[in-house]
This record gives C-alpha cells, structure tokens and sequence, in this order.
C-alpha cells in the first residue's frame, strides 16, 4: 500500500509541479507587464493604457488564484502522502521544507490576486514583493536546494533562470491580451517594441544560467543522450531554438517593416510562442521529477545501447504475428516471423527475455509500427495535398479513421473483435472503454477535419482545435515522472518518445500558424506540419523494445 | 495479453480525454549513491550498524528505514541524528543468519519523496 500511494502520486506531483511553474511564470511576466512593460508614457492616450493594464491586472488575479489553489493541492497531497508513509503526524510535516515554501507561495499568490487591482498605487510596489517572495519559496524546492555541493551558486542561478523564464514566456501571454486589447497601433507598438527588447536580455539569461546548470547537473556528453534528464534537457534546449527561431522573427519584424505590416503577423507568431513557450515550461517540470544526469554513475546508456536500439530497421508489419498476437496466445516460443531477430532477444543489460516478455513487446512493436504507417500515409498525403498535384489526397484526414479501426482491433487481444470477451462483455472495463472512446474521438477528427479542408472553414475559430490537440499531446508526450526500477530501458523508450512528442508540438503549432497568419504568409507553416507528421511515422516505424 | 497502444496519436487522445497517457507510474529523486551494508553484500551479525549516503540533501527526521527479516517479520528502524545532509544512520540488532532487505524511503529537501530496498545477507 505504501509504495503503491507514492508510485500514483509521481505523475499527479509532476503535473503540480508543472501547473506552479506555469502559474509562477505568468506571475513574474504579468507583474513585469503590468509594471513596466505597459507603463503609460506621454507620447500614448492615458486611456488606452488603462484598458491594457486592467485586462492585464485580470488576467495575474487568474494566474494568481491558480497558483494558489496548485499549492494548496500540492501542499495537500504532498503532506498526506508523507503523513501515510512515514507515518508521522501533520505536526510533524508542518516543519518540512516543502511545506515551509508550499504555505509561502500560497500566501503570496492569495496576496497578489487580492492586490491586483486597477488604480492602487501603492500595490505596485507590493506586487513586485510579494511575486518575488514567491519565487525564492520556488526555487527552494528545485533540485539547487538539495545539492550537496555548489548549493548557493546553483540557487542564484536557478533564480535567475527561473527569473527570466518568467519575465519572457510568462509575459508572452500578457503581450497577446495587450495587443487585443488595445485595438490601436501606437499602442501596440510600444508595448511590443518594450517587450521586444526585454526578451532580449530574458533569452541571454536563459541560456547563460541554462548553460551553467547543465554544466552542474549534466557534467559530460555522454549524459546528455545516456540519461533521462540529458534527454529531457536536451528536447527543452531543441524547443528553446524553436522559441529563438520565432522571437528572431519577430525581432526582424518589429525593425524592418512598418507597424501596419507587422503586427498582423506579429500576433499570430507570438500566440506560437506561449504555445510552446509554455510546453518548454512543462518539460521543465518532468525534468525536477528526475534525479540529475551526474547523479547516475552506474546507469548510462552508451552510444553503441543507443545506437543499436534507435537504427534504422525494417519495421515488424507481418500479417502473421499480428494475427498470432491478437489470438491472444502470449508464449509463442520457436514462431518465426520475418523480422524475428537470429541471436536471442535480450534486454539492454544483456539478459535473456522470458517468452511472455518477447510476445509482448513483438506485439507492442508491431502496434506502433502498424500505427506509424497510417501517420506516415497521413504526413505524404497533406504533402502531396499541399503541393496541389493531387486533390484526392485533401482526404488525408479519412486515415483518422483507420486508426480508429486499428485502436478498436488492435487495443486489447482479450476482447471483441479478435479477442475471445465479448463487446458487452468489455465495453464498461474501463482501459476498453478508454480506446473506444478514443477511436470515437479519431472519428470525430476525421469528419471534421474533412470538413474544414473540404467547406475552407480555416477561419472558423473551430479550426484551432486539432492543431490544439496536437500540441497539448505532444506537451503531455513530454511531461511525465520516470522510475528508477529500470533507468536504462525508460531512458531507451525516451529516446524514442521524446521527440515525437517534440514533433507533435512542432505540427500541432505550425498548423496553428497555418490556421491563423495573413493567408500570404502561411506557405511556410503549412508545410512544417505536415513533414512532421512524417517524421513521426517513420519515428513510430522504427520504434523498438529490445 | 494486454498492451496499452502507445503511438502518440493515440497518447494524445487518451491522455487528454482519460489522462491515461505515457505517464510511468513511479518518480524518483534521491538515489541512494552508497551503503553500508552494500547492495548483495554479506555480513557479520548479530549487530549490523546501517549507513546510507543520497546524492541530494535528506530530510531526516521525516525518513524511515524498515528492516525486512528472512521470517517476514517487519521492524522499523530508528534513525541517528545526521551528522551530515546527506547521510543516514541506524543499527539493526539481533539478527539472525539470513536474507534481508532494507527498505528506505527519504524525503529531499526539495520535497521529494523517495524509497528503495538495500537487499543483503546476514552471515
């Protein structure tokens, strides 16, 4: 019971610690924004300030009461899981650091959201307080807090990474509400050239403190692909660039073209930029789920580990085992399948697998692989769909449904169809009704995605929904706890996991660009998406266990 | 046999709608970088002094050791006062020849909840 409580509470504590990350992000931008940013000059009408700074001031009561409520969830759960398994009193929990620094940032928040009000001076300078309290509490439970050596440097440098995180990602959103809020251009030039400028110095800082911790944390080349946290590290760094592509964008933009050319376009890129702004922030929160990379002296996964499970080879497709595999027939020892390996299967420590592990990952490998061939068909088709040589392929988004088909056969062996349980024998066990579900979602995306494609409703507000969904599964793809039962084999699936979830926000934000930029500008986006969901297919295709 | 489906087409609906996503069910922070005794290591009893070195900074009045006994018996273990942030101490007496293990579970400082087994023999 004790070790069952704290294995659920891994992912449930690294998505807490995603939503404080977010939330205190927005905090710090939000202040920044409504302090400086958006701070009323001669050269504007006082009253377009002042619908800037109110919306602002909303928008941190929002992300204000949201930080408050993680940390009370936090606090929470946190104290009930040690009070369970340390079977200790809440007296004795009430001392512990991160109930020290929990209570602080909930107090702080409950603060800044009763605060944030137009028309109180006074609170200006409170604010700044009170979200800079809330940052150290912050930092105090970040990996810098428990380091044995480099203790202090390790906690500035978080601050100030943690700083400029804030001030640039959490100010991002407050930049699109001032933009459409505003509604005039001098407005909105001033505030984007102020916010320009800021994000400047934020990305030197990012990177710099960014650069340090990796030093502390990583320590050598080999952890940065032999470790989860180098891996992790890695894909925030990547998404980094992406963030740096936009924002140089951006930065061109605001120097090279007139303000009525610019902020069309300027608005759309900077939604972009929350977008995976924020997953960068979500990635960050799986990343303190892990221990850091110079921690793992004796659990690297070499190059050759790596190497030998990510190689090209040929994908595991054949009818016949996927056949045997839903006949529910878990041992399937002496069956020779096409792509069955010579040498005997082993684990990445060299250990032979059992029968029962060999059918299950066979049958786990051919599922992805099935699955990667209808993404890759879905990537080539919007491609050539794009390219306007051949209509038919606008119907890209019909494969929806053959995923549909293969989650409802191929999900569960046991059950209906191929499985010996009947449909209604299954249909209430609730994995079962998770795929159907799921496959009646594909359903829904294929229909409506025909639709958008087919009746051009792209500037229908709905049509922000699967890029959306895209996105939010990638970020999800990205954010979650790992265990040190085998650290190996969850760095090995990482690697391959990691960046389709990458790629996934990659399409999922670029179709969104596609979607909302000035039509002439959306060549590029429009083909960015559809090249990633190639790049997954063949990423699905060449997914192995062993 | 039963796999979950785990191609991010079908990650992204579950988890989204079910949150039954990739999520490994386990989290980790502290790792127990040295012990005495070792892992798999044998040792002299009757009395067996318990050492323990993390890689983070312990929380040790809210950390618990139990001692597994080869008859399946259970006892907690009391914990001496750190000398260092890093290290736990306690001393297991009575023990017959056999098979036991050690199970932790530290709370860092950061907040994290971590627990492990240090498996060894009694000579």
């Amino acid at each position: 019971m004790m070790l069952k409580l704290v294995d659920v509470f891994g992912y449930l504590s690294v998505i807490l610690r995603a939503g404080t990350l977010v939330f205190q992000s927005l905090l710090l931008g939000g202040v920044l924004f409504v302090l400086w940013i958006a701070r009323p000059t001669s050269e504007i009408a006082d009253g377009n300030f002042a619908k800037v700074q109110s919306s602002s001031l909303r928008m941190l009561r929002i992300a204000a009461i949201g930080l408050a409520v993680v940390q009370a969830f936090y606090l929470y759960v946190n104290s009930a899981v040690l009070m369970a398994t340390a079977e200790i009193g809440l007296r004795d929990v009430v001392g512990a650091n991160f109930f020290i620094s929990g209570s602080v940032i909930f107090v702080a928040a409950t603060l800044t959201a009763a605060l944030a009000r137009p028309g109180r001076k006074l609170a200006a300078i409170w604010l700044a307080v009170l979200v800079t309290v809330a940052l150290g509490a912050s930092v105090m439970t970040n990996h810098a807090a428990s380091r044995m050596e480099g203790r202090v440097s390790l906690i500035i440098v978080s601050s100030l990474h943690e700083l400029a995180t804030g001030f640039w990602i959490g100010g991002l959103p407050f930049l699109v509400l001032g933009l459409f809020v505003s509604g005039d251009r001098p407005t909105q030039w001033y505030i984007t050239k102020r916010f320009s400028r800021l994000a400047l110095v934020c990305v030197g800082v990012i990177v710099a403190t960014g650069i340090g911790m990796s030093l502390s944390y990583i320590g050598s080349w080999g952890a940065l692909y032999g470790t989860a946290y180098g891996v992790m590290v890695s894909a925030k760094a990547l998404m980094l660039g992406a963030l740096m592509v936009l924002g140089g964008v951006n930065f061109l933009l605001l120097r090279n073209c007139s303000p009525d050319a610019v902020m069309p376009r300027l608005r759309r890129l900077v939604e972009a930029e929350v977008g995976i702004g924020i997953t960068i922030i979500l990635t960050a929160a799986s990343v303190t789920s892990q221990p850091p990379a110079v921690d793992l002296v004796n659990d690297k996964v070499t190059a050759q580990q790596a190497w030998s499970r990510i190689k090209p080879t040929w994908p595991r497709l054949g009818i016949e085992a996927l056949a045997q595999s839903s006949a529910n027939t878990p041992a399937r020892d002496g069956v020779q399948t096409d792509s069955a390996p010579k040498a005997p299967p082993t684990s990445v420590d060299g250990t032979p697998l059992s029968p029962k592990n060999l059918a299950d990952i066979e049958e786990s490998e051919l599922n992805h692989h099935w699955m990667g061939l209808l993404v890759l068909a879905m990537g080539v088709l919007a491609l050539l769909a794009r390219s306007g040589k051949a209509k038919w392929a606008e119907y890209w988004p019909l494969l929806l449904i053959g995923i549909a088909i293969f989650i409802i056969v191929r999900a569960d062996s046991e059950a209906w169809p191929l499985g010996p349980q009947s449909f209604w024998a299954t249909c209430l066990r609730p994995e079962d009704l998770q795929h159907r579900l799921a496959a009646l979602v594909c359903i829904g995306f294929a229909v409506f995605e025909l639709r958008v494609r087919k009746l051009k409703l792209e500037n229908h507000p709905a049509a922000l929904a699967f890029p959306l969904m895209c996105a939010l599964g990638g970020a999800l793809l990205l954010t979650h706890s790992h265990n040190l039962t085998n650290i190996k084999e969850e760095l090995l699936a990482e690697l391959s996991h990691v960046p389709l979830g990458i790629l996934a926000v990659f399409a999922g934000w670029s179709r969104w660009l596609e979607v909302r930029l000035p039509a002439k500008d959306r060549a590029v986006p429009a083909w960015i998406w559809p090249a990633c969901f190639v790049l997954i297919g063949a990423g699905l295709l060449n997914y192995r266990e062993m | 046999m039963r796999r979950a489906l785990h191609g991010p087409w079908i990650s992204i609906l579950l988890t989204i709608i079910l949150l039954n996503g990739f999520s490994q069910p386990a989290w980790a922070h502290a790792i127990l970088m040295e012990s005495k005794p070792a892992i798999h290591s044998s040792v002299k009893g009757p009395e067996v002094a318990i050492w323990l070195r993390f890689n983070v900074r312990i929380d040790g009045s809210r950390s618990r050791l139990r001692l597994l006994a080869p008859d399946g018996s259970q006892q907690a273990l009391p914990l001496a006062k750190q000398e260092n942030p890093d290290i736990l101490q306690s001393q297991a007496s009575g023990m017959k020849p056999g098979a036991y293990t050690l199970q932790w579970q530290v709370l860092a400082s950061d907040g994290h909840i971590s627990r492990g087994e240090v498996a060894f023999t009694v000579t």
